[in-house]
């Protein structure tokens, strides 16, 4: 999963990118201010958008407007200072996914960052299913038939990004963009190498393979052999 | 030591328990005053009553007297004595207490007494009161008064007659004793009337009082409306009462509002250092980390919070300046001069000007006293100076110039930074106001620079005004009242 954090505190954003980065595996990226923020919003393909309401340059609220009227669907959640209804209704009525207010717990940012990221993909429970797979990601552990499999961090995240979507065909591309920050093109090898890697860690044992390959399109998981598969 | 207490309580309670009462001591006053005019107009009217009474008694009593000695005549054969006809004597009017008399030859015999042992004896025309039996009589001696029956054939000069004569004074002093009481319960009964009309006239007159007494009691942090009634308002007693109040209120909901305000700010201000703190110490406790990761996490954390301090020294100092002009600025305070508070900022900020190559230069026209706190003097330039030297680009200028003509002195700060858009001026002393966040927070400042010069100024009863120079740049007015000083200093810059 990639995030945007648009925060002009710039302790604040180390902060929470760190946390992201280190309970979540989360690839992030950081905007300083809202001009900043809007264009890499606009840009990039992120999977959540932490937005901070007092920017410099242009304000979040503005930012936040500007993505929504060209159509960016991406969920954002709002970092504010204030918490009166009137300010949190008018947020929530322009776009905004959720809110929280400052000073906020940073367990409490954490579940909202997921909990926007699981719903952005349409799953309702942190817990995903394909199969008989099962992927934990508060805990981030994965199961197979029970069993437990243990991942690399990157393996991990290419396999929760493809379950967040099962059955569709995920582009190296779209996998790149999704797990990398934004100097993502240096690393464009070696998804190959962590899906490989997952082929040998779920599928070797069961006669049931999840992880398939459509060559020239990219990826996907699920118990059906997809259409035109190259195995 | 909870015995304490109970003691200190009776001791209050006393003060609380003798509330005057203004119309209680209105009517007291009233009734009082009309008391004593009854009692007054009851003795006169007894009095006056009395001698009218006795007037014409005493001259009913001179009548009988002498009506009563015209009863003696002359025996019908000689020797011709005088005789009293007791047959003639008209009845008395009280038989209980009848009258007396005593008819006398004068210098000879008694012809005719009713006149009982014990009721001393009348001595003179004027009548007298003696009492007999318990009643008052009243009695006089008329004397030399002529016998009326003629006789031709007397020897010697005609007798003349001695008469006494009493009467009870009971229907006098029943007629005196009746016009009292007649006279007290007219008094008492017009004192209750008066009394009750006084208590109600009061009661009315003073309703307008409870009832901005009343509206005083609605008012509250919640609620300011003040609404005096218009009754109250038109009452000449109670218009000032009510100006009074109301510029109270006025005075304490401005300074309400502000404190709130300040208060507001202050806390939404202090969210997000606290948020920093907050999840730097959260994600170093997120997993075990090694001594040196805590290490440079308690750094900045004390960094931060040594930021929240400056922050908060700075909203309380606005806060200290701003009560501080409103309780009026003393005038015993030194005359400090503009050029040297200038000159001494300019010093303290030598350093940051020369660390971002800053040319800064002090010109001083004509330098001037004010009569104020060398240190907030000082703070002012040392602000207006800093900000001019924060956002400037470096190699560029920033100009001090005093000035002073009048009773005024002028100090402007000019910079040549990139400035502000002209809608944005007007703001840029606001508290908390931040022209562009980033520049400011890079460098270190909360948006209560400004705002803390503007206070100081005008608690000085200064003015302070911001325009844009040509081509870029800003230029800081700032006007005091002060006196020139005669001579022209040239200082360096």
């Amino acid at each position: 999963m990639r995030v945007l954090i648009v925060e002009d505190e710039p302790r604040l954003a180390e902060n929470l990118a760190r946390s992201l980065r280190e309970t979540a595996s989360y690839a992030v990226d950081i905007a300083n201010d809202g001009e900043a923020g809007l264009e890499m919003a606009q840009q990039n393909p992120y999977d959540l958008i932490v937005l901070d309401l007092m920017l410099p340059k242009l304000e979040g609220g503005e930012v936040l407007r500007q993505l929504r009227s060209e159509k960016v669907a991406t969920p954002v959640l709002i970092l504010t200072a204030r918490e009166d209804k009137a300010s949190v209704v008018a947020l929530l009525n322009s776009g905004a996914d959720d809110y929280v207010a400052k000073p906020f717990d940073l367990g409490e940012f954490l579940a909202r960052v997921k909990a926007l990221i699981r719903r952005g993909k349409g799953q309702a429970t942190p817990l995903l299913t394909v199969a008989d797979l099962e992927i934990n990601t508060l805990e981030r552990r994965v199961q197979r038939r029970g069993v437990e499999v243990v991942l690399t961090p990157m393996e991990y995240r290419v396999l929760e990004y493809l379950a967040h979507r099962p059955r569709v065909v995920v582009s190296k591309s779209e996998l790149l963009e999704h797990l990398y920050d934004y100097n993502w093109e240096k690393f464009s090898n070696v998804i190959e190498v962590y899906i490989s890697g997952l082929r040998r860690k779920l599928d070797n044992d069961h006669p049931v393979k999840l992880i398939h390959t459509l060559r020239g399109h990219g990826y996907s998981l699920s118990a059906e052999p997809a259409a035109g598969e190259q195995v | 030591m909870p015995e304490i207490q109970p003691e200190v309580q009776p001791a209050a309670r006393p003060r609380r328990a003798r509330t005057m009462s203004l119309s209680r001591q209105l009517i007291a006053g009233v009734l009082l005053t009309e008391l004593l005019l009854a009692s007054a107009l009851l003795v006169v009217l007894v009095l006056y009553t009395q001698r009218l009474l006795l007037s014409a008694f005493d001259s009913m009593l001179q009548e009988r007297a002498m009506a009563t000695a015209a009863l003696v005549r002359y025996s019908e054969k000689k020797p011709f004595q005088l005789v009293f006809d007791a047959t003639l004597q008209p009845p008395s009017p009280n038989r209980l207490h009848p009258d007396f008399y005593r008819v006398q030859e004068t210098g000879g015999p008694v012809i005719a007494a009713d006149w009982p042992a014990g009721l001393p004896p009348a001595t003179s025309r004027t009548p007298t009161v003696s009492t007999w039996h318990g009643v008052h009589y009243r009695s006089l001696r008329l004397t030399q008064l002529p016998v009326l029956d003629t006789e031709e054939n007397l020897p010697g000069p005609a007798p003349k007659l001695t008469v006494s004569y009493a009467s009870p004074m009971l229907s006098i002093e029943q007629r005196v004793l009746d016009a009292a009481i007649f006279a007290g319960a007219a008094g008492l009964l017009l004192l209750a009337a008066t009394g009750l009309l006084t208590i109600w006239g009061i009661r009315r007159g003073l309703a307008p009082l409870r009832r901005l007494a009343g509206q005083a009691a609605e008012i509250s942090a919640l609620n300011w409306e003040f609404r005096p009634p218009p009754a109250a308002r038109d009452t000449a007693e109670l218009a000032p009462l009510i100006a009074a109040l109301e510029s109270m209120l006025s005075r304490l909901h401005q300074s309400f509002l502000r404190q709130r305000e300040f208060l507001g700010n202050a806390a939404h201000e202090l969210k997000t250092p606290v948020a920093i703190m907050k999840s730097t110490l959260q994600s170093l406790l997120q997993r075990p980390r090694d001594n040196q990761a805590y290490r440079l996490g308690l750094e900045q954390s004390l960094e931060d919070l040594e930021r929240l301090q400056l922050l908060l020294d700075r909203m309380l100092r606005l806060e200290r300046i701003e009560q501080a002009a409103e309780s009026g600025a003393a005038s015993r305070l030194p005359e400090v001069s503009l050029a040297a508070g200038c000159a001494a900022a300019l010093e303290r900020l030598q350093e940051l000007a020369q660390a971002r190559q800053i040319e800064t230069k002090l010109v001083v026209k004509q330098d001037a006293l004010v009569r104020a706190e060398g240190d907030d003097l000082e703070l002012i330039w040392t602000n207006l100076i800093e900000n001019a030297v924060k956002y400037s680009p470096s190699g560029s200028r920033v100009e001090i110039r005093v000035e002073a003509a009048g009773g005024e002195a002028r100090i402007s700060v000019e910079d040549e930074g990139p400035g502000i858009a002209a809608a944005d001026l007007p703001r840029i002393f606001d508290r908390f106001y931040r022209g562009d966040p980033s520049r400011n927070r890079g460098t270190g400042g909360f948006g209560l620079g400004l705002a803390i010069v503007k206070s100081l100024v005008e608690a000085y009863r200064g003015k302070i005004r911001v325009e844009s120079r040509r081509p870029a740049g800003l230029r800081f007015i700032v006007e005091l009242p002060a006196h020139a000083l005669p001579e022209i200093v040239a200082a360096p810059a």
